[in-house]
């Protein structure tokens, strides 16, 4: 008896090996789970949950310029979580995409604004791009070489970098760059500096869907992925192997900041056509999360970041049709990637409850 | 295995009950009810649609009510016009989207409310301009208005529109209501003639700040000959604790008299706190600041509002570029607070704003004001090659720089004698 109480009510214990249909189960249960919840918020709000849902769904994918729109919001959610991918399987914690977009989209910008009459318009926009992949990866080298050669810690490092890199922003706008005086406000790109559209939406999506591929490929069949992939397991394994980390790691979170850096040209120059101090709007953040959803799978990361853009969109209509404030639907979002997320913790432990134990016991 | 599936099923099970019960909690709530408040609103004052227009308006906000301030401002045009046009038998369908940024959402919000059918965009912030234009060429047959901003006069679109108030009316005259007291406390001995300094608080130094902080001036000197005035930037349309820091640093440089041009009532607040007097914008500050807040004036959206919605559900064109001030109410002042305002204040408010309605009085009469101490006797008002910098139309005739003349947004931003800017850190 006395032995029983000490033990705890409920314990935990590793598992693997779960078969993938339990594993999908348990996802769709975790989604039904989260739909259920919001719709009990739903409900406190006043709205019908079911005609809540319909509205959402309807407002985001119901019409061509809907669905023009949800693309146009999952583009640069799914660019920035293919470009953290590689930094957080490395297990180097980048939570600066956020900084980096921005500095991406600072050097397009200045192309944009001061070299438009001067080149065609292709040529300007290669040239944005590179310049945007080339600012972001020089602003995520920056905390990598601090890494590297001190270890310092990366996750303060990089938060830190983008409140600079964002306060650039801000005095260009009030300063250098600014438009009518006292607006605060950068003026529109030449039509030369903008994206064109295909089907409807800037061409970013098609530079992302590329970059999907291109980062499957790496991450799964190149040298450098199996580096990171090493590394991301055990340092001292890799260092073992002769891998030279410090190197690896400044040269995957290059290739993320320039990743980051491309999706801060696609929104300044296809998006809005301006800079302004929320260019990267919290997706730098958000992009994290469809990164670990799609367990940093390139092809997972699609649907996910869709999923995201959706409800986005959704809420944006629910808000217009319903009158239900968005924070409403910001709230269901969260209960949903809570659950998400929260249901990898029940594929990956057991629980054990103290009767239960016991019993296991008394039958082994 | 058979415990997990067991688990499973009952889980399952477990949820679907509360599917079921959590849908009839939400049937229980007859559908037609959760449709938005704002519709409900003109369903309930238009109770006899006579002759049965609806005009569905979409109205795209910067912030929300909460502010107390611009957005709240516009809300209360919105529903005073809702309830004049219910007069005249026109139903207003409202859909309204709080909270949008300027940047692509705001394009987003306007393509939205263009999809779901409303006749006519409102965008209510500077920034929003940019990004309505790029959907108004997709939706001819939908009219836009970018309120405050400047655009539709060059833009080549049938379908926008801007507009604005004349301001600089109602600052001038809570101006003087500010100058009558600067000029009792000289009177009793309170201050010395060259302490009557007046502490501006401004966001930006922006067109639109430098013309309502001149005309707050020269309506304070129009009755307080000795009076000065110090204009701090805060560097943010609203910005709470910068606000009141920026009146607090006023203060303590003896500003005696403070006034705003920002969306907060936190300078207000800080100057009843300073023991100096205070008056407003935007809104009626005197319930947070009863014994510093003399006056406010505001902008009122209403006239506006219901000139276009009626023209809209008329069928009819209506301008491009509206601006008015006192003569259509489109300016007013909040309540004079009588019991620390100067005693002849009222009448002396009446007097003047009979002599700008009549055009007697020009705010900006070039005999008033020296800049570098010269008259001015010349300046643009717009700008035509957009490198921001006025161009053409000559603003000054007949004796006054005519403000917001040429076009709806303010475009004095002239340096004027007598006004120190503290910092200029946000031009």
């Amino acid at each position: 008896m006395n032995h029983e109480k000490k033990i705890p009510l409920i314990r935990l214990a590793k598992r693997d090996g779960m078969e993938s249909w339990k594993v999908w189960c348990i996802r769709a249960a975790s989604i039904l789970f989260a739909l259920l919840l919001g719709a009990l918020v739903m409900a406190l709000a006043g709205a019908n949950p079911v005609t809540a849902y319909g509205t959402m769904i309807s407002g985001a994918l119901g019409k061509k310029s809907a669905i023009r729109q949800t693309v146009k919001i999952a583009v640069p959610l799914l660019g920035c979580a293919l470009a953290i991918a590689p930094c957080f399987k490395m297990r180097f914690w980048n939570i600066g995409a956020e900084g980096q977009i921005t500095a991406g989209a600072v050097a397009a910008s200045y192309f944009a604004l001061f070299w438009a009459d001067r080149l065609p318009s292709p040529v300007l926009l290669a040239v944005m791009g590179i310049a945007g992949a080339a600012a972001g990866g020089l602003w995520a080298l920056i905390p990598a070489f601090f890494k590297a050669k001190w270890n310092t810690n990366e996750t303060l490092f990089t938060l830190m970098m983008n409140y600079i890199i964002i306060g650039v922003v801000r005095w260009l706008q009030g300063g250098p760059w600014e438009g009518r005086k006292g607006s605060q406000i950068i003026p529109q790109f030449d039509e030369a500096a903008c994206l064109p559209r295909v089907l409807g939406v800037h061409c970013g999506w098609i530079i992302v869907l590329v970059l999907v591929i291109f980062m499957h490929v790496y991450m799964n069949h190149t040298k450098h992925g199996y580096e990171i992939a090493v590394i991301g397991d055990s340092i001292n394994t890799a260092r073992y192997a002769g891998m030279n980390v410090g190197r690896v790691m400044m040269r995957t979170m290059f290739l993320s900041g320039a990743i980051s850096g491309i999706v801060g040209f696609i929104v300044a120059s296809g998006a809005n056509n301006t800079l302004y101090d929320g260019v990267a709007g919290g997706v730098g953040f958000t992009s994290i999360t469809v990164a670990w959803l799609s367990q940093l799978n390139a092809f997972a990361m699609v649907g996910i970041s869709g999923l995201l853009a959706v409800l986005s969109k959704g809420a944006e209509t629910l808000q217009t049709r319903m009158a239900v404030p968005t924070s409403i639907s910001d709230i269901i979002t969260g209960i949903l990637l809570f659950c998400m997320l929260g249901c990898e913790f029940f594929i990956n432990y057991r629980l054990i409850f103290r009767g239960a134990g016991r019993k296991e016991a008394q039958h082994g | 295995m058979k415990k997990f599936l067991a688990l499973l099923l009952s889980m399952i099970l477990a949820l679907s009950l509360a599917a079921c019960g959590g849908d009839s909690g939400g049937d229980s709530k007859p559908a037609d009810e959760s449709t938005p408040a704002d519709t409900q609103q003109p369903a309930d004052s238009g109770s006899e649609p006579a002759e049965g227009k609806t005009v569905k308006v979409g109205l795209i906000c910067i912030g929300d009510e909460n502010d107390q301030g611009y957005t709240y401002n516009f809300i209360r045009g919105k529903e005073a016009a809702t309830e004049a046009l219910a007069a005249k038998g026109i139903t207003v369908d409202w859909v309204t989207k709080w909270n949008i940024g300027e940047d692509s959402g705001c394009e987003d919000a306007n393509i939205e409310l263009a999809d779901e059918g409303c006749d006519l965009i409102i965008n209510n912030s500077f920034g929003f301009e940019p990004f309505m234009l790029k959907v108004a060429p997709d939706y001819p047959e939908i009219e836009f208005i970018s309120c405050t901003n400047q655009a539709s006069w060059g833009d080549n679109l049938e379908n926008t529109h801007n507009a604005f108030a004349n301001i600089y009316e109602g600052r001038y005259l809570a101006g003087v209501v500010a100058g009558m007291k600067l000029q009792q406390m000289i009177d009793e001995g309170t201050i010395s003639a060259d302490q009557a300094v007046i502490g501006y608080v401004g966001a930006f130094s922006f067109a639109e700040v430098v013309s309502g902080f001149t005309a707050y001036f020269l309506g304070a000197r129009s009755v307080c000959p000795s009076v000065t005035m110090k204009v701090q930037f805060v560097g943010s349309w609203s910005d709470a604790t910068e606000e009141a820091n920026a009146a607090s640093a006023l203060a303590d440089m003896g500003c005696v008299m403070i006034s705003q041009h920002s969306d907060n009532t936190t300078p207000a607040t800080t100057a009843q706190s300073k023991g100096v007097f205070h008056t407003g914008y935007n809104n009626d500050m005197i319930s947070v600041a009863p014994e510093a807040s003399l006056i406010g004036t505001r902008i009122n959206w209403a006239p506006y509002f219901e000139y276009a919605i009626e023209s809209v559900a008329n069928g009819e064109s209506f301008d491009q570029d509206w601006c008015h001030g006192m003569d259509m109410d489109a300016v007013v002042m909040t309540d004079l607070n009588e019991a620390i305002a100067a005693p002849g204040t009222a009448e002396k408010l009446a007097e003047v704003e009979a002599k700008i309605r009549s055009g007697e009085l020009q705010v900006f009469d070039t005999s008033t004001f020296t800049i570098k101490g010269a008259k001015l006797e010349t300046a643009f008002a717009l700008d035509t090659d957009g490198d921001f910098t006025p161009d053409s139309e000559e603003a000054v005739f007949d004796g006054a720089f005519h403000e917001s003349h040429f076009q709806s947004a303010p475009y004095f931003n002239l340096p004027i004698d007598g006004i120190e800017r503290l910092n200029e850190d946000f031009g």
